[in-house]
C-alpha cells in the first residue's frame, strides 16, 4: 500500500469531487460528510509520506510514472523529495481543516465543495509532480476553481457596498474592471486573481517550452532534465527568469502581489486558508523544482534578484498590514509580507537558511490558515471586517479569542511554534550573505508584532458595539476541531521539530551541493530513476 | 491536357463505399420524407442519424485495417488523413442533428428537408477531405457550402436568418470565384492539377498569386482575418445548430485540404508560407480576442472566439511539420466537442428563454445546474484550462511552434490565452456569481442531453486521458514524415 499513497491522496479529493457530482444537492450532510471523508483519506495517506519518508535514502520516493504520451515525451510522474513531501501534507491538513471551516456554508454546498476539492487535489498534484508537464497542469488547474470559489461564495469589501449612488451601482456592476481599481467587488478580486496568475503561469510555461525544447530530450520528465540537460548562457538566464517570474507572480513576490491581498479578502475561509495556506507556496515550490534542479548554475548567478525584491515584499506588505482596516487585508498582506522571508531563505542558498525557507511555507501555513478561519468565524457573526468598528469580542467568543492570539503568536514566531524555528533558521543561514536584508526582516517581525497585536486588540479587546452582540462562540467539535488541528500541528512540530528537520534537510543538502558545487551532476539518490 | 480514362474496378468503388453508402441513405430519408405522410421529423433525425453512424462505422472499420487507396487520377484520396477528417465531419454531424431536433420542431416548413441539406453538406465536407487536386477542391468546396447557402438562411421568417443567408452566398460566391481564378493560375504554371505532381515546380509570380488566391478561399471557409467578415453576423443569424455545424465541420475539412495543399504541393516554398500562416495566425488570434471582449450576445461571442481558435490552429501550419499537423488534427478534435457541447447549451438554453443575450445567462447555474457546469466545461476547454481537452490541443500546438522557434507566434499565442480567459469567464461569472431575475428552471430535452453529454466525455476524456487520440493523429499523417524535413526547412531562407 506504501507506495500507492502519492496516488492515494492525490485522487482521493478528485473521486470526492467526482461522486459529489452525482449525490443529490439536498442530501447537504451527505455532501459534506463525501468531502470531509474524501479529505480524511488524503490526510492520513500524506501523514503517513511524511513519517516513511526515508531520509537516509533521500530523493524522490514513492514514485508512480505511468506512461501518457510517447509522442509529447509525457508521463505521469509522481514523486516526493523532502520539500514536496511536507508541502502535500501542509495541503492535506488545510483541505481538511477548511471543510470543516466552511461547514456552515448555505449556498449550493455541493458545487462549494467539489471546486475546493479541486482546487486542493491539484495544489497537492503539484508538490508532488516530477513531470513539467503535469507540474503545470496542477498548476493552472488550481488557478481556476479559485475563481468560482472567491465569485460565487466570496465576500465584498466595505468600500464596494458603500457605493450606492446611480454612477457607482453601475461602475460597481460593469464588468470592465479590469482597470477599475475603485472597485472592491469579489467579482474584480476573483478576474484580477484569475488574469493575474494565468499571465504568471503562461510565462512559466514559455520557459518550460523553452527547457522541453532546447534541451534536446523530448521529454518533460524532471529527473532526466536535471541530470542531463545542460544549459547555459543567455538561453539559460532568459529559461530562468520565466521560470522565476512566472512562478513568483503566485508566490507572490512585489511586485506582483497586488492579486493577492485583494483575492484574500474576497474569498470565503476555507478557500483564503488554502490559498494563503499552500496556493502561494506553489510559487517557491515551482521555482525550486524547476528553477533550482534544472538550472542550478543560473540559480546561483540570478537568484539574489530575489534577495533583492524580498525586502520590499517584507517593507510593503507589513506597512501595508499595520494600516489596513479590513480584517482579512491585513492577513493577505501579512502573508505576502512574510512570504518575503521565504525568498530571502531561498536566496542565501545556504543548507540551514533554505531549511528554514521550506518549514516556513509549513509554519505559514498553519499559522496563517488559523487566521483566515478566525477571522472568517469573526464575518460570519459581526459580518464585518472593519477592525475599528468591531471590538470586545472575547466576550461572546472566548475560545475563538484564544485561539486567534496562539494564532497571532505562531504567526510572529514565538518560541514553542514552528515559525519560531522556521524565522530564526532563516535568519541564522542568511546572515552571512544578506545582513542587511537580516536587519529588514528582523524589522519585518516587529511590524507583524505591531499589526497582529493591532489586530487583536481590535477585535477583541476594548468597547463592544452591542450591534455584535448576538454573535456567537465556536462551541460546536465541529467548528473547533480544524483550530485544534492546526494549533496542535503548529506546536507538536514546535517542539519536536527533529523529524521535519531531517526530512527536509534530506533534500535541501544534496540540492544545495548541486547549486554550490556544480561538478557532481548526477547524485547518489536519484541515480536509480533514471531509464 | 487532361484526359480521363475512368475504368472504375469493384475495389474502387470500395474506397467510394462511405460516400456512396449516405448519398444512397440520404434519398431514402427523403423519399420516405414525401411519401409517408405520418412520419415525424423525428424520425426523419433519427434516421439520419442512423445513416451517419453506419457511415461512421464503415470510417472506423476502413481506418482500422487500413483500406486506402486513389481513384480517378489521384483526384481522390482516402489515405488515414481523409479517414481521420471524414470521422470527424461525420462525428460533427452526428451531434448536429441531435441538436437540431428541438430546434426543428419550431420550424413551421421543410422539416424533413432541413435534415436532408446537412447530411448533404456532410457528404460535400467528406469528400473535400479526400481531394487531392485543384478541381476537386473546386467542386467539394462549392458542392458543401452549397448546403450550407440554403441552411444558414432556413429561418425565412427571420430578418436576421435571411441577412446571414446573403451576407454568406455573396462573399461565399466571392471566394469561389477568387478559388477558381488562383486554380487557372497554377494551371497555367504548372499544368497540372494534382498536389502531389506539382511538387517539384520552380516558384514564379503567376503562382505566387494563384495559390494566394486559392489560401484566400479556404481562408473564407475557416474563418481566418482577414477572411472573416461574414463571420460573426452569419453566426448570430443563422439558426443555432447551423451555427454549430459551420463552426467546425468546414473548418476541419478545408483544414485537410490545406494541410495537403501547403504540405505537399508546396513543400518546396516552405519558408514563404510559414510566414503567411505566423502573420494569419497572429491577426487571428488576436483580433478574435479582442474583439470578442466586447460582445453581449452568446453566438457571436462563439464566434470571435473561433475566429481566435482557428488563429491557434494556423500556429500548427505555420509550424510547418508532421508535428504542426497532428497538432491541428488533435486540437480539431478537442474543438469539436467543446464548440458542439457549447452551441448544444445555447440551444438548450434558447429554447426556453429565447434569447442569445449573455445577459440572460443570468444564475443559470441556479436555473439549471447542469447546463450551466457543462457551459463552464466547454468555456474552459476552449480558454484552454487543463485538465480539458482545449489545454492538451493548444500545448501540442505550442510544442509544435518551439520545435520550429517560432518565438513571436508563441509569445502571442500564450499571451492570447490570458487575454480569451477574461471573456470567458465574463460568461462563467454571468452563469455562476449572478443572480437569476426569472429563477424558474431551464429543462433540457432528451437529444440535446445526448449532444451535451457527448461533448462532456469527449472533453474530459481527451483532456485527461489523450495519448490514443494523439497516436491516432500521429498514425494519420505517417505520410508528411518524409515530405516535409522537419529541421532543415528553417535552414532554406528565401532567396538563399
Amino acid at each position: 500500500m506504501g507506495e500507492y499513497a502519492l496516488l492515494i491522496i492525490l485522487f482521493a479529493p478528485f473521486l470526492g469531487a467526482t461522486a459529489l457530482v452525482f449525490i443529490p444537492r439536498k442530501e447537504e450532510l451527505l455532501v459534506r460528510m463525501t468531502a470531509a471523508v474524501s479529505s480524511g483519506i488524503a490526510l492520513l495517506a500524506s501523514f503517513y509520506i511524511f513519517f516513511a519518508y526515508d531520509t537516509t535514502k533521500g530523493g524522490y520516493q514513492f514514485v508512480q510514472r505511468f506512461s501518457w504520451s510517447d509522442e509529447l515525451g509525457i508521463a505521469f510522474y509522481l514523486g516526493v523529495d523532502g520539500i514536496g513531501g511536507p508541502l502535500v501534507f501542509a495541503s492535506a491538513i488545510l483541505l481538511f481543516a477548511g471543510i470543516f471551516v466552511s461547514w456552515h456554508i448555505k449556498d449550493r454546498i455541493k458545487e462549494f465543495y467539489i471546486f475546493l476539492l479541486i482546487l486542493a487535489a491539484a495544489t497537492i498534484g503539484v508538490f508532488m509532480s516530477l513531470d513539467l508537464f503535469f507540474l503545470y497542469f496542477f498548476y493552472e488547474m488550481s488557478v481556476l476553481p479559485m475563481y468560482l470559489l472567491l465569485g460565487v461564495w466570496g465576500s465584498h469589501t466595505k468600500g464596494y457596498l458603500s457605493m450606492t449612488d446611480p454612477e457607482g451601482l453601475k461602475l460597481r456592476d460593469s464588468v470592465g474592471f479590469i482597470f477599475n481599481f475603485a472597485s472592491n467587488s469579489k467579482e474584480y478580486a476573483a478576474m484580477k486573481l484569475v488574469l493575474f496568475l494565468s499571465a504568471g503561469a503562461v510565462v512559466a510555461l514559455m520557459g518550460i517550452l523553452l527547457i522541453y525544447h532546447f534541451s534536446g530530450l523530448h521529454t518533460f520528465d524532471i529527473v532526466v532534465l536535471r541530470e542531463k540537460a545542460h544549459f547555459t548562457g543567455t538561453l539559460a538566464t532568459v529559461i530562468w527568469f520565466l521560470i522565476f517570474f512566472g512562478f513568483a507572480s503566485i508566490a507572490p513576490i512585489w511586485p506582483l502581489h497586488s492579486w493577492s491581498p485583494v483575492g484574500h479578502a474576497a474569498a470565503p475561509a476555507a478557500t483564503s486558508m488554502l490559498h494563503a495556506g499552500v496556493l502561494m507556496k506553489l510559487g517557491h515550490f515551482s521555482i525550486i523544482r524547476v528553477g533550482y534542479e534544472i538550472l542550478p548554475e543560473t540559480t546561483r548567478e540570478w537568484i539574489p534578484v530575489a534577495a533583492i525584491l524580498c525586502v520590499f515584499s517584507i517593507i510593503y506588505g507589513g506597512l501595508v498590514s499595520y494600516f489596513a482596516k479590513d480584517t482579512k487585508y491585513v492577513i493577505g498582506y501579512s502573508s505576502s509580507s512574510h512570504m518575503g522571508y521565504i525568498f530571502l531563505g531561498m536566496a542565501a542558498l545556504d543548507y540551514i537558511s533554505l531549511t528554514g525557507a521550506v518549514i516556513y511555507m509549513f509554519a505559514h501555513a498553519l499559522a496563517t490558515s488559523m487566521l483566515f478561519a478566525m477571522a472568517g468565524w469573526v464575518y460570519d457573526q459581526t459580518h464585518s471586517r472593519d477592525i475599528p468598528s468591531l471590538g470586545g469580542l472575547i466576550e461572546r467568543m472566548p475560545f475563538i479569542a484564544g485561539a486567534f492570539i496562539i494564532a497571532c503568536m505562531a504567526s510572529i514566531g514565538m518560541p514553542g511554534t514552528v515559525n519560531f524555528i522556521a524565522e530564526i533558521m532563516i535568519i541564522m543561514g542568511s546572515w552571512e550573505k544578506y545582513p542587511f536584508q537580516v536587519v529588514v526582516a528582523m524589522f519585518g517581525i516587529v511590524l507583524t508584532m505591531a499589526y497582529l497585536f493591532k489586530m487583536m486588540r481590535g477585535l477583541f479587546y476594548g468597547q463592544m458595539d452591542p450591534h455584535f452582540a448576538h454573535s456567537a462562540d465556536a462551541t460546536h467539535w465541529v467548528d473547533r476541531m480544524p483550530l485544534l488541528l492546526l494549533i496542535a500541528c503548529s506546536i507538536i512540530l514546535g517542539i519536536f521539530p527533529g523529524r521535519f528537520l531531517e526530512v527536509v534537510g534530506s533534500t535541501v543538502g544534496p540540492l544545495l551541493d548541486r547549486i554550490n558545487q556544480v561538478t557532481p551532476l548526477i547524485t547518489h539518490n536519484t541515480q536509480d530513476l533514471l531509464h | 491536357m487532361l484526359t480521363f480514362n475512368l475504368t472504375l474496378s469493384g475495389s474502387d468503388l470500395l474506397l467510394l463505399l462511405p460516400e456512396i453508402f449516405l448519398t444512397l441513405w440520404l434519398c431514402v430519408v427523403l423519399c420516405l420524407d414525401f411519401s409517408l405522410k405520418r412520419i415525424t421529423h423525428q424520425q426523419l433525425a433519427y434516421l439520419s442519424i442512423g445513416g451517419l453512424g453506419i457511415t461512421g462505422l464503415m470510417l472506423i472499420g476502413m481506418d482500422v485495417t487500413g483500406i486506402t487507396g486513389a481513384l480517378f487520377k489521384n483526384m481522390f484520396v482516402l489515405d488515414h488523413l481523409a479517414l481521420f477528417f471524414k470521422i470527424l465531419v461525420v462525428l460533427a454531424t452526428a451531434l448536429v442533428v441531435f441538436m437540431s431536433i428541438d430546434y426543428v420542431r419550431d420550424f413551421r416548413f421543410f422539416k424533413g428537408e432541413y435534415y436532408c441539406m446537412v447530411v448533404m453538406s456532410a457528404i460535400g465536407m467528406m469528400f473535400m477531405a479526400s481531394s487531392n487536386d485543384l478541381l476537386s477542391v473546386f467542386v467539394t468546396l462549392e458542392f458543401s457550402t452549397f448546403g450550407f447557402y440554403v441552411l444558414v438562411a432556413y429561418l425565412r421568417d427571420d430578418i436576421r436568418s435571411s441577412e446571414a443567408g446573403l451576407k454568406f452566398f455573396i462573399l461565399g460566391v466571392f471566394a469561389a470565384g477568387l478559388l477558381a481564378y488562383g486554380i487557372s493560375l497554377v494551371y497555367g504554371e504548372t499544368g497540372t492539377m494534382v498536389f502531389s505532381e506539382m511538387a517539384g515546380n520552380q516558384g514564379s509570380y503567376g503562382l505566387a498569386i494563384g495559390f494566394i488566391l486559392i489560401f484566400a478561399a479556404l481562408g473564407f471557409k475557416i474563418g481566418a482575418v482577414p477572411f472573416h467578415s461574414w463571420i460573426p453576423d452569419t453566426y448570430q443569424g443563422a439558426p443555432t445548430p447551423v451555427t454549430a455545424f459551420l463552426s467546425i465541420a468546414p473548418k476541419g475539412a478545408a483544414l485537410a485540404i490545406l494541410i495537403r495543399m501547403f504540405y505537399v504541393a508546396l513543400a518546396s516554398f516552405k519558408p514563404m508560407w510559414v510566414v503567411v500562416f505566423v502573420l494569419a495566425s497572429i491577426v487571428s488570434m488576436t483580433y478574435g480576442n479582442v474583439v470578442a471582449i466586447a460582445q453581449k450576445n452568446i453566438k457571436r461571442l462563439l464566434a470571435y472566439s473561433g475566429i481566435a481558435q482557428i488563429g491557434n490552429i494556423m500556429i500548427g501550419l505555420a509550424a510547418g511539420t508532421k508535428q504542426g499537423s497532428d497538432a491541428i488534427m488533435f486540437f480539431l478534435l478537442t474543438y469539436l466537442f467543446a464548440n458542439l457541447g457549447a452551441f448544444a447549451v445555447i440551444i438548450a438554453v434558447s429554447q426556453v428563454i429565447r434569447s442569445d443575450e449573455i445577459e440572460d445567462y443570468n444564475g443559470l447555474n441556479r436555473r439549471s445546474p447542469f447546463l450551466a457546469a457543462a457551459m463552464l466545461l466547454f468555456l474552459l476547454s476552449l480558454a484552454g484550462v487543463p485538465p480539458l481537452a482545449g489545454f492538451i490541443g493548444k500545448l501540442y500546438l505550442f510544442v509544435a511552434a518551439m520545435e520550429q522557434e517560432l518565438y513571436t507566434l508563441l509569445v502571442v499565442g500564450l499571451v492570447n490565452i490570458v487575454i480569451s480567459m477574461y471573456y470567458y469567464l465574463i460568461v462563467v461569472k454571468k452563469m455562476y456569481i449572478n443572480e437569476p431575475t426569472d429563477p424558474s428552471p431551464i429543462a433540457a430535452s432528451m437529444p440535446i442531453k445526448v449532444a451535451v453529454y457527448v461533448g462532456i466525455a469527449g472533453t474530459l476524456v481527451l483532456g485527461i486521458y489523450p495519448g490514443p487520440f494523439i497516436d491516432w493523429a500521429v498514425d494519420a499523417t505517417l505520410m508528411f514524415s518524409n515530405i516535409v524535413a522537419p529541421v532543415a526547412a528553417l535552414s532554406v531562407l528565401p532567396g538563399s
